[in-house]
């Protein structure tokens, strides 16, 4: 047995009147004969007989209102097909023609959809939220592997981008600035964050491009008429270093293997507090004397420790001095941060036993730790820089 | 069997090539001053063509398509038209387009590459130059359905070639025209040759006005070297039109005398003596000895006219050598009533770099 | 106010200008005792009479001339194409005269009309009932593509463009003719050409889409909802010339960017809309533009029509994919 429910007739109508049946009960119909008349809202549609077969019962009657989708009549099986096949025999697929307004002269327009609820907004201005980073996508990648959030660094981009150079030298500051947020829990593997994981890559990025050299030395502070100073003095002497040898004060280029010399000596200084290790700039030492050297220094420590140091205070550097050997260590291998090309480390300051004309002293030293990149900076240069620094700290004042 | 229809195309000339009657000379030729008028109108035109080759020659025009030997055609079809009709040329029809008050230096500017000479200072109202062939038509049409709607008493003319006949263009305007009885007149201009293809390729067609025939208008053809035979047929054509009658189609069949532009040669497919013999067909003498053989013409008057038809070529070539470049940013500042903004950064763009020099002059 | 369907609207905003306008005709094949194949001009003739509402002989090429030729000489003729399948005939007339008229003549004459055409396919019709190829006049000069997804904005928007004193193709999706209605009102207001609307705002992904794909967009960003991602939906609306502030605007504030048509892939709008951003929001950007479109072949007769085009779930991928580069 099949029942044929009242189809669509077009335009998602929910319900037909029927006019008249062309068959009763009992007579047998062929496929596409004429089945009934059907009234929509907009007119008078034949329904031809969709199955081949003997009419079994009519389930209503003409005068009758009939939803769409109701049982309409019943076929009994006409002999030897499966009904059950038959039962699922879809509608072929290419409508017949509609006797009711389809409103479409060809294929089938979908109704049906309900109640259209939007509040579309024309045009735009309503939007602009100010203070988003803006970066290349591939800066933004950088950014990523290296674990730094583009909102902390300064952009000098010519469209208020953060340009690769920019995340190049906020990159220097961090491996030595930003304090350690966390501890890795003894036995657990964690994965290294923030500056700990820019800490590795840097320093696998600098093991696998920078050629290190470093030289040891000492100088002798016997003869300093003030005691202390020891910073001021340092600082005094490197920007020494840099007026005797300049290629160490500068920036290097791997990709384009160029070489930038600065005039300007910006000195990183690397300060050990509390918090970890910070690293300011004191811009211009080549300009300052001894005393204006001391004085910004004061500043830039109290700044450090009361943690007032401004962000563009940490970058754009041309060298870096490390004082590495406050607790041990008289001498090390420090490393410079790309794109810089030296670094001065000062060891643990020591009471030596020296030898001088006629005998034997005991002479306060700083030892000195010279790392340059080799791939710029000759060994020659390298030593006309330690022998300046050398000769600078070793007066009097 | 029934023979449901058939067509008739007649054919008209008043004028044969010595000038003499061959028909009875209509009425509007008894209007002499209208005929002088025409012939002067005729006289301007070949001159200022003859002017125009020049100026491509010597590298101050670009390409040009001359109308020598259309002028009783170009002329006649303009002198039955009113004012305030539209005129729907192809790109040839200097002689109906003078008559009609576009200047010549209008004419120069657009074959000279400057969209000012489109900005036509008398017929407001008229199309263009139109270069794709026979889209003109339905423009014609479209312009005839406005007047229609409108009630206003005003006519399209179009005018294409015997090519253009065969584009599509062309018969759907004329079938629209009929189906819908809009005023407007379609002329075309059998020169004999669409560029290099002779009219024997072009269509099966014995006449091309039959091809009206198709589209249920009337057809007629005319010797389109007799100024005052195009005249007659398109001043009927027009008042058929603007009695609400319909359309009709008036095939001029002249000659082109002169290269397809002057980017052509066509003495490399045609032949020499065809050509002269078309010469001798040519209108400005036909016309000019009916006058002269009437009393309303002489060689005094000839001479007069030379004069002064050369001063006024003079005048607008003068006129259109000294017109400068139009500024770089024009070529935004028409594209839309409003310029859109997207379009600003652009003409910002163009005009910051300046003049490329280029072209021939100004 | 009054729930209508699409086509609804534009029979409403047809009558409004026909009404109001007494410049305004309509001609095409069918639209007048018939009142359109789709019934978009139904009853108008019957209101407007024979003369402002016409049967044309059957000639794409001639429709579109003769609607230059009207607008030339100060009348507003809306034609219609039946199907944009049909629409190449006009091409010669729109690209030619239509865009250039008031160029050409330096302002002396322009071509004020509304070009209009059923588009898209998802209606099972037969060879050549399917096409969007609007980047073909997109591509154009003057000459302006608009595309409503809503009955509001068929309505709103094709006032604008009867009553734009330029041409205007307008492209009507064919498979939203009757899906949805809604609520209009017949109050005669346009809405504005050349900007974007944005139909859902969203934090995570700018999606921009227009036409009938505007509904397979809106069903991703409830699917994608779900997943805790939020999609700015942006209609283009005005396909040419592109609104690409309120798109720059969108990616500035998302970083991503998603485009779906329905159109054929390459030299799609889409592409337009890429270049644009790529050229302008470049620093936005946190993830590659992506486009969601039709394959580059002929669109497949209708018993695979929608395996050619993009679905919900072409668009989630997308989206998907984007927020994690």
């Amino acid at each position: 047995m099949i029942t044929f429910n009242l189809p669509d007739l077009g335009e998602g109508l929910p319900e037909a009147e029927i006019v008249s049946w062309h068959v009763k009960e009992g007579d047998t119909v062929k496929t596409d004969e004429p089945l009934l008349s059907v009234e929509t809202a907009k007119a008078v549609v034949e329904v031809p007989s969709p199955y081949s077969g003997v009419i079994a019962r009519l389930h209503a009657q003409a005068g009758d209102i009939v939803a769409t989708g109701a049982a309409l009549v019943d076929f009994a099986e006409s002999g030897g097909t499966s009904t059950a096949q038959k039962k699922s025999a879809p509608v072929p697929e290419a409508d017949e023609p509609e006797k009711a307004d389809s409103a479409t002269v060809v294929g089938n327009v979908p109704t049906g959809g309900g109640l259209l609820q939007e509040n579309a907004i024309a045009g735009g201005g309503r939007r602009r939220k100010g203070g988003r980073v803006k970066a290349t996508p591939s800066v933004r990648t950088e950014a990523r592997r290296l674990g730094i959030d583009l909102a902390d660094v300064p952009a000098t981009g010519k469209n208020g981008q953060v340009t690769s150079a920019d995340l190049a030298r906020f990159q220097g500051t961090l491996t030595k600035a930003r304090p350690a947020r966390s501890s890795p829990t003894p036995g657990r593997s964690e994965s290294l964050r923030g500056p700990r994981r820019a800490m590795a890559q840097s320093m696998t990025q600098h093991r696998n491009e920078v050629a290190l050299c470093t030289i040891f030395d000492d100088a002798d502070i016997h003869e300093w008429i003030a005691k202390r100073d020891f910073t001021a003095r340092i600082l005094r002497a490197t920007a020494a270093g840099c007026a005797k040898a300049p290629a160490l004060n500068g920036f290097f280029n791997a990709q384009s293997m160029s070489h930038q010399l600065e005039s300007r000596v910006d000195i990183a200084l690397a300060v050990d507090t509390d918090d970890g290790l910070i690293v300011p700039v004191i811009r211009h030492v080549e300009e300052m004397n001894l005393d204006q050297i001391r004085d910004e220094v004061a500043r830039m420590k109290k700044a450090t420790l009361d943690r007032s140091v401004a962000p563009q205070d940490m970058v754009n550097y041309t060298i870096t001095v490390s004082n590495f050997g406050v607790l041990a260590g008289r001498y090390a291998t420090p490393l410079m941060v790309p794109p810089t090309v030296a670094i001065l480390g000062t060891g643990k300051l020591q009471h030596d036993v020296v030898a001088v004309m006629g005998g034997i002293e005991v002479h306060r030293r700083i030892p000195l730790s010279l790392s340059f990149d080799h791939r710029c900076i000759t060994g020659g240069e390298a030593c006309r820089f330690l022998a300046a620094v050398i000769d600078d700290l070793e007066k009097p004042q | 069997m029934e023979t449901i229809a058939d067509f008739e195309i007649q054919y008209s000339q008043f004028l044969d090539p010595a000038g003499k009657p061959s028909a009875d000379i209509p009425d509007l030729a008894r209007d002499t001053a209208k005929l002088v008028d025409m012939y002067r109108h005729m006289v301007q035109t070949r001159v200022f063509d003859t002017k125009a080759i020049n100026l491509q020659r010597t590298g101050k025009l670009g390409t040009y398509a001359s109308c020598l030997g259309h002028e009783a055609t170009h002329v006649g079809l303009a002198a039955a038209m009113h004012k305030d009709d539209v005129l729907a040329p192809s790109y040839r029809e200097y002689g109906a387009m003078l008559y009609r008050g576009v200047r010549m230096s209008e004419i120069l500017l657009y074959w000279g590459g400057d969209e000012r000479g489109s900005d036509f200072a008398g017929p407001k109202h008229d199309f263009p130059f139109c270069v794709p062939i026979a889209t003109q038509c339905l423009h014609a049409a479209g312009a005839a359905m406005a007047f229609q709607l409108r009630g206003e008493p005003r006519c399209a003319v179009s005018v294409n070639g015997d090519g253009g006949t065969s584009e599509g263009a062309f018969y759907e305007a004329m079938n629209i025209a009929g189906a819908r009885k809009l005023p407007v007149v379609f002329i075309v201009v059998n020169n004999k040759w669409a560029i290099s293809v002779p009219i024997e390729l072009q269509t099966a067609s014995k006449t091309l006005a039959q091809k009206a025939v198709a589209a249920g208008i009337p057809g007629i053809q005319v010797d389109g070297n007799d100024a005052i035979a195009v005249r007659h047929w398109v001043e009927r054509a027009l008042a058929r039109a603007r009695k609400g009658e319909g359309p009709t189609l008036v095939e001029a069949v002249t000659y082109r005398l002169s290269d397809h532009t002057t980017a052509d040669d066509a003495s490399r497919y045609r032949k020499k003596d065809e050509v002269e013999t078309a010469r001798r067909l040519e209108p400005l003498i036909r016309l000019r000895q009916y006058l002269t053989d009437i009393g309303s013409w002489n060689e005094k008057q000839e001479q007069q006219l030379l004069q002064e038809v050369v001063a006024n070529v003079d005048a607008e070539v003068q006129k259109y050598l000294n017109t400068p470049k139009q500024p770089i940013e024009a070529m935004f500042d028409y594209m839309y009533r409003d310029l859109p903004e997207f379009l600003e950064e652009q003409r910002e763009h163009a005009m910051q770099y300046g003049d490329t020099n280029g072209g021939h002059h100004g | 106010m009054a729930e209508m369907t699409l086509i609804d609207a534009v029979t409403t905003a047809l009558a409004w200008e026909l009404e109001h306008d007494p410049r305004v005709v309509i001609l095409g094949e069918d639209v007048g005792v018939n009142g359109g194949v789709f019934r978009a001009t139904a009853g108008l003739q019957a209101r407007f009479g024979a003369d402002r509402v016409q049967d044309t002989p059957l000639a794409e090429g001639m429709i579109a001339g003769v609607a230059i030729g009207m607008a030339a000489q100060g009348m507003i003729p809306v034609p219609e194409i039946q199907f944009m399948g049909f629409i190449y005939p006009t091409v010669d007339q729109i690209i030619n005269h239509a865009g250039r008229l008031r160029n050409r003549t330096r302002g002396r004459m322009s071509c004020p009309m509304v070009l209009r055409a059923p588009y898209g396919g998802g209606i099972h019709a037969p060879e050549h009932h399917s096409e969007s190829t609007e980047a073909l006049f997109a591509h154009m000069p003057g000459v302006r593509v608009v595309i409503p997804s809503s009955p509001a904005r068929a309505y709103g928007l094709l006032l604008a463009a009867i009553r734009d004193p330029d041409p205007v193709i307008f492209l009507e999706p064919k498979r939203i003719y009757r899906l949805n209605k809604q609520n209009v009102e017949d109050n005669g207001k346009a809405l504005p050409l050349d900007v974007c609307y944005t139909l859902r705002q969203g934090a995570d992904v700018t999606v921009v889409t227009w036409g009938a794909m505007t509904f397979e967009t809106l069903k991703a960003a409830d699917q994608l909802a779900k997943s805790n991602i939020s999609c700015e939906v942006i209609d283009l609306a005005t396909i040419s010339p592109i609104d690409y502030e309120t798109i720059l605007e969108s990616v500035e504030k998302t970083g991503r960017l998603v485009i779906a048509h329905e159109a054929a892939r390459t030299g799609g709008v889409g592409a337009e809309v890429a270049a644009i951003v790529a050229e302008k929001g470049l620093y936005d950007l946190k993830a590659p533009i992506r486009r969601v479109t039709g394959y580059d072949v002929v669109m497949p007769l209708f018993r695979r029509e929608m395996d050619y085009m993009p679905s919900v779930a072409k668009i989630v991928d997308a989206v998907r994919e984007s927020l994690h580069d």
